[in-house]
């Protein structure tokens, strides 16, 4: 029973020295490149590391060097396991707005290492509430709106519509 | 004797500070080896506006007289006959009668004011102003009986009814230069995936660095027909801005409903050309 209990000490303690010791801006400055090399780049204006997790403040995304979008915080929590990421007050660039959404108040990105192919995705805004999923082996992307506004109609030609509702798909 | 230290307590307490080290010591290594210990910056280009833009020294914003050209109504259609057509997914080239001469003429190509647009199997379209007209083949014996105008360009022919969004506004050839409606302009910076239905460009990198943008295609009839560019032609410059990255055309992009006047400069071949258009 005590080796059981000191395994499980050591495993925790392991477990928390590794989330309290990961050099967090150095993993987004490597992620960041590795996006860079898709002509994605990030450009916040300041970072915040946290015990366990990374704060960007006002990044702003440019693809392929154009200006996307512009969003107040990102917020990067990981255990490892699972991992959330907090997008706070996205505002699109404005030539996109028959794309997307032009404004979303808050979208939250979660990963978990159970379901290592599976990302889902929520997000809130004036559109209403999305819901949607990424299979990374199918390497598809589905969006669900829940709620149908006046919003949608500027990009409800890039939407399709089943019994549920109208949805956004494609592959990546 | 009583102990100072309860040496089991600081064993555990040694052997997880011990731990703390080694987790540390394994970041640090995973840091030195994989990691960049520098972000990327986005370096915002510098100068994105155009080099120039024309501007009308007409007094108080008169519109710029719209040149129907009256000029160009010298001929007929039928003064046109159609000997042979070469039609291929990419290329079309027809030779035509005109003033008892042959001629072979491409698409785009213009005869007695009236501009080639397409062809099928037995039939040319010719467009003027904003009419459309067909051609017969000389062989087909229809010929006198066939040519006819037809009012809306999506009638046309099989070729040009794939047309699905018929868009307000023409363009008007003035000669030297294109007039272009604004509201053709408008509806084009209004909606985006419109521009790729009509048109096919792509980059042109030249070691890695963006040279320019081509053209892959444009769909007969379509505006984008009418402007003058042609399958091949390489994008240089609008209003002496290069175009040499994603942001500077889409920086033109989206200020393209505050010009009034446009030159573009592209590459055809050899030959560097350059395209006036006016916006009015």
């Amino acid at each position: 029973m005590q080796m059981v209990k000191n395994i499980f000490i050591t495993f925790i303690v392991f477990w928390f020295a590794l989330l309290l010791f990961m050099p967090k801006q150095e993993l987004y400055f490597t992620l960041e490149k590795e996006l860079a090399k898709q002509d994605i780049e990030i450009n916040e204006q300041s970072i915040n590391e946290g015990l366990f997790s990374l704060n960007l403040i006002q990044p702003v995304i440019y693809v392929k060097g154009i200006k996307i979008a512009t969003i107040e915080k990102i917020n990067i929590f990981t255990l490892i396991l699972n991992t959330n990421i907090n997008v706070k007050s996205l505002i699109l660039d404005d030539s996109l707005k028959s794309f997307a959404p032009e404004k979303i108040d808050v979208a939250n990105i979660s990963y978990s290492l159970f379901s290592p192919f599976k990302v889902n995705i929520e997000a809130k805004g004036s559109f209403g509430f999305i819901e949607g999923r990424a299979n990374l082996n199918e390497r598809s992307l589905r969006l669900d709106f829940n709620e149908t506004t006046k919003e949608l109609d500027s990009i409800r030609s890039n939407l399709q519509k089943d019994e549920k509702g109208w949805y956004y798909e494609t592959s990546f | 004797m009583k102990h100072l230290f309860r040496s089991k307590l600081f064993k555990n307490f040694f052997s997880i500070l011990i731990l703390l080290v080694l987790v540390k010591f394994l970041w640090f290594v995973v840091e030195m080896i994989w990691l960049s210990p520098t972000g990327i910056g986005h370096a915002e280009e510098v100068g994105n506006k155009s080099l120039y833009y024309r501007v009308k020294l007409t007094p108080n914003e008169a519109p710029a007289p719209v040149k129907k050209q009256p000029t160009k109504i010298a001929g007929s259609i039928k003064d046109i006959r159609l000997l042979a057509i070469y039609n291929s997914e990419d290329t079309t080239v027809i030779t035509v009668e005109y003033k008892q001469k042959s001629k072979v003429l491409a698409r785009g190509d213009e005869i007695n004011g009236f501009i080639l647009e397409g062809a099928g199997n037995n039939f040319a379209t010719f467009s003027k102003d904003t009419k459309t007209y067909r051609i017969d083949l000389i062989k087909s014996k229809r010929s006198s009986s066939s040519r006819s105008s037809i009012k809306s360009t999506s009638k046309v022919s099989p070729l040009s009814s794939k047309k699905s969004i018929k868009v307000k506004g023409e363009v008007t050839d003035a000669g030297d230069h294109k007039i272009v409606d604004r509201s053709l302009l408008d509806h084009y910076a209004n909606n985006m995936d419109d521009i790729y239905k009509n048109i096919g460009i792509k980059e042109i990198k030249e070691s890695g660095k963006i040279k320019g943008f081509s053209i892959t295609f444009v769909r007969r009839g379509s505006p984008f027909a009418k402007l003058g560019i042609k399958r091949g032609d390489m994008i240089k410059s609008i209003n002496g801005k290069e175009i040499n990255s994603y942001n500077a055309a889409f920086e033109t992009y989206k200020n393209i409903q505050n010009i009034e006047n446009l030159t573009m400069v592209i590459q055809r071949g050899k030959e560097e050309m350059e395209l006036e258009y006016e916006i009015n």
